[in-house]
């Protein structure tokens, strides 16, 4: 299981770098080795975490390229795009929220801006048992999910409406909740477990900035020399 | 000849991988019964609702909805005899007013349009929505959206309604507009299995108890003789209604636990001692 | 000495033209608890909210009159999972989040989430995920967690909706016990029966207004029974014609009856 003890900085630079490596370094071969490094990653966490989701979520925009591009320029686009998606779904399954608020007040970050970035990744987990939970009740109502097209979009908007909905509708509520357990701006966080951040993992960090500046360098700048 | 009964547990078990969460339970229920079910939190009371509904599989024995085995069916085939209502059924609502979220499961199964219509405002009238049909669910508070979610169950016209909690949230009015429309639906020939920690509203609206305690069935009996003996509650982590335990403070004539019932054997009784 | 004091309060909520709280004046001591009683939309939330310094700051509105506190306060509204930090993967962590907040040392917020687990009995849960919890294992985390940061001013919106029997119990022994401990307590409920052991005084809030404010004996009423706020005893003996003053309790009928 890669990513479980690394400082979240760390996690958060790599699933950075990939994705600005896929775009900066030349198609296809860059782009194929970031996706593969990325799919790679995110199986780590698993088929069903890491693998599917990361396949599942990038496997549309692959048919939307086909549509509309040839085919080299949808592998050039589809690889940099799976990158993303896959870092994303690793990130998200190999970071833990807490660990991250804590890196960050740890950091000097104010904690309320701490909690948004980290609320904003943890919020998948969440709305994934909420939307199960949605998904039986409708079903339990009759909705099938199979049938011809048209049948499926009606059942996605069963399906997708009321996670939306509801969701928004908690969001003043939430909001509310927060500031009831003492997310105030103003006051230092006490961080329950900082992670440790070793030299080693500062000086990777470091390491993969400067990859992404010299791939940056090499792909625009030295053209004009030459 | 006996007519089969429209909910049948066989020694049914079921663990949640490791965990297991009910061992060899067997009742039914047979229609227009009106059934409570009831236990400590972590009983196994969700996990046996979420078989009937089959949303999962017993790892042993069979559930019989009618002559249907779940084992055979997928949920939205069983919402043709069975209309469920978890908690936090409010999240389920969608449509954009309250009348289109109701008539939604039976839409779902193919009913014909008029058919829907009828059962549509059936289900509003017998919980007193219809004044709210036209408004947007996230328009209502969250009580009113609780009972539109109920309706929503009752306008499928299961044989069978299987509640969790339906009263949670709810004020008394409110929860007396339930209990009338559960009984109306029962006196129709509807069977319910209703998960409630609030005996009071079982003492008004069922009439027999299922507990259980630790996933086995401990107790499956009249809910009145239960309900009014509070030596036999307390060890199950359950408290007496007040009305039920009033009853049975005052040996009121036959123990009645229902509101009605006790305070006319409240009169009676009264009106004995004052007759020279 | 009073922790809250309203005086002739009245809110309105934004872009609302009647008000939601008109002219409320109470005040809640140390030591003291106090319960809001009324039907659905009487406005008893709103009070809490005003109550807790959330409302008008953070939702907006409108407030007339003084508000006047004197400790800090908490609040545990009445839907525990929207409560929740959503960042916690143990019961622990997410009964630490609040008093890490507030930027209390490590030792000291041990300190007070062991005894807030304890208090609610939630020590063999601790180490469960909040996500696994049921409604009423996840109303109690969130209880602890605003106990464990240690307000002077308790405020409950119905804090036992979705509690068990035994865990009702087990909630309003403690709620006597915080009183016991100097805190002061208000809590708007609907488990009208479990007043007259639990509140010192009840508030009868009607449409936003203060209808009537006495001992739990208010709810043996014959007009607060009338409307249908009355213990499940008093109405029951209404119903069945029999004299005032109605009991309030099933051990305050069988003292009648004989």
């Amino acid at each position: 299981m890669t990513g479980a003890r690394l400082h979240p900085f760390t996690l958060l630079a790599i699933a950075g770098a990939l994705p600005a490596l896929a775009w900066i370094l030349p198609a296809p071969s860059g782009g194929t080795v970031t996706a593969a490094i990325g799919l790679t990653l995110a199986a780590s966490r698993g088929l069903r975490r890491g693998l599917w989701p990361a396949v599942l979520t990038a496997a549309p925009f692959w048919l939307f390229l086909l549509l509309l591009h040839d085919v080299p320029t949808t592998i050039a686009i589809g690889l940099r795009i799976t990158t993303m998606v896959a870092s994303f779904v690793w990130l998200v399954a190999a970071l833990e929220p807490a660990r991250l608020v804590d890196a960050m007040v740890a950091a000097g970050w104010s904690a309320s801006v701490a909690y948004l970035l980290a609320a904003t990744l943890s919020a998948v987990r969440v709305l994934k048992a909420r939307a199960r939970r949605i998904v039986e009740a409708q079903r339990c109502r009759g909705l099938s999910p199979r049938g011809g097209i048209a049948a499926r979009l009606r059942a996605l908007r069963a399906l997708a409406l009321p996670l939306v909905l509801s969701a928004l509708h908690e969001v003043d509520e939430r909001a509310l909740a927060l500031e009831t357990r003492g997310l105030v701006p103003g006051i230092r966080r006490t961080p329950l477990a900082p992670p440790p951040d070793p030299a080693v993992e500062q000086a990777a960090r470091w390491a993969l900035l400067l990859a992404c500046l010299l791939a940056l360098v090499r792909r625009f700048v030295v053209p004009r020399f030459t | 000849m006996a007519v089969s009964p429209v909910l049948r547990l066989d020694g049914v078990s079921f663990s949640y991988g490791a965990v297991p969460a009910l061992a060899a339970v067997s009742f039914a229920i047979a229609a227009g019964e009106r059934v409570a079910l009831v236990g400590r939190n972590g009983a196994g009371k969700s996990t046996l609702v979420r078989l009937v509904a089959g949303l999962e599989r017993p790892d042993e024995g069979a559930v019989w909805v009618g002559d249907w085995d779940t084992r055979d069916c997928v949920p939205e085939q069983l919402a043709r005899r069975i209309g469920s209502m978890f908690q936090h059924a409010d999240q389920q609502l969608f449509a954009s007013t309250v009348r289109d979220d109701v008539s939604f499961g039976p839409r779902a199964l193919g009913v014909e349009e008029r058919e829907v219509e009828r059962r549509t405002d059936h289900a509003l009238e017998d919980l007193d929505l219809t004044s709210h049909a036209a408004h947007h669910p996230y328009d209502l508070p969250p009580a009113f959206r609780k009972l539109a979610a109920l309706a929503g169950a009752l306008a499928l016209e299961p044989t069978l309604l299987v509640l969790d909690e339906p009263t949670v949230g709810l004020d008394r009015a409110l929860r007396a507009r339930v209990t009338r429309a559960l009984l109306a639906r029962s006196a129709a020939g509807v069977a319910l299995l209703v998960i409630t920690h609030d005996l009071t509203f079982a003492a008004e609206s069922l009439q027999r108890v299922l507990v259980l305690d630790r996933g086995r069935l401990a107790c499956d009996e009249r809910l009145a003789g239960l309900v009014g003996d509070a030596s036999r509650l307390e060890p199950l982590g359950l408290v007496p209604p007040p009305v039920a335990a009033l009853s049975a403070a005052l040996d009121l004539p036959g123990r009645p636990v229902r509101g009605a019932e006790v305070a006319r054997e409240l009169a009676r009784v009264a009106r004995g001692r004052l007759a020279p | 000495m009073k922790s809250l004091t309203l005086d002739h309060t009245s809110f309105w909520y934004p872009a609302t033209a009647s008000p939601a709280l008109r002219d409320v004046s109470l005040d809640v001591a140390q030591g003291e608890i106090v319960a809001l009683v009324g039907a659905l939309g009487a406005g008893a939330s709103t009070l809490l909210l005003v109550a807790a310094d959330l409302a008008p700051r953070v939702i907006g509105g409108r407030l007339a009159g003084a508000v006047a506190r004197r400790d800090r306060s908490g609040i545990v509204l009445p839907t525990p999972w929207t409560q929740t930090s959503g960042m916690a993967f143990t019961v622990w962590d997410e009964v630490a989040f609040g008093p890490a907040n507030l930027g209390w040392p490590t030792h000291e917020i041990a300190r007070q989430v062991d005894r807030a687990l304890e208090r609610l009995e939630l020590v063999p849960l601790a180490s469960r995920d909040p996500v696994t919890l049921s409604g009423g294992e996840l109303q109690r985390v969130i209880i602890a967690a605003i106990l464990a940061m240690d307000p002077g001013l308790v405020l409950f919106d119905e804090p036992a909706a979705e509690l068990d029997g035994e865990g009702a119990r087990t909630l309003w022994r403690l709620i006597r016990l915080l009183a016991k401990d100097g805190k002061a307590v208000l809590l708007a409920t609907s488990a009208l029966d479990a007043l007259p052991d639990v509140a010192d005084r009840v508030v009868w809030l009607e449409n936003g207004a203060v209808r009537a404010v006495g001992t739990p004996d208010l709810l043996a009423d014959v007009v607060v029974c009338d409307a249908g706020l009355g213990t499940s005893v008093a109405t029951v003996w209404r119903a069945g014609g029999l004299p005032e003053p109605y009991p309030l309790t099933v051990a305050d009928a069988v003292q009648r009856w004989r």
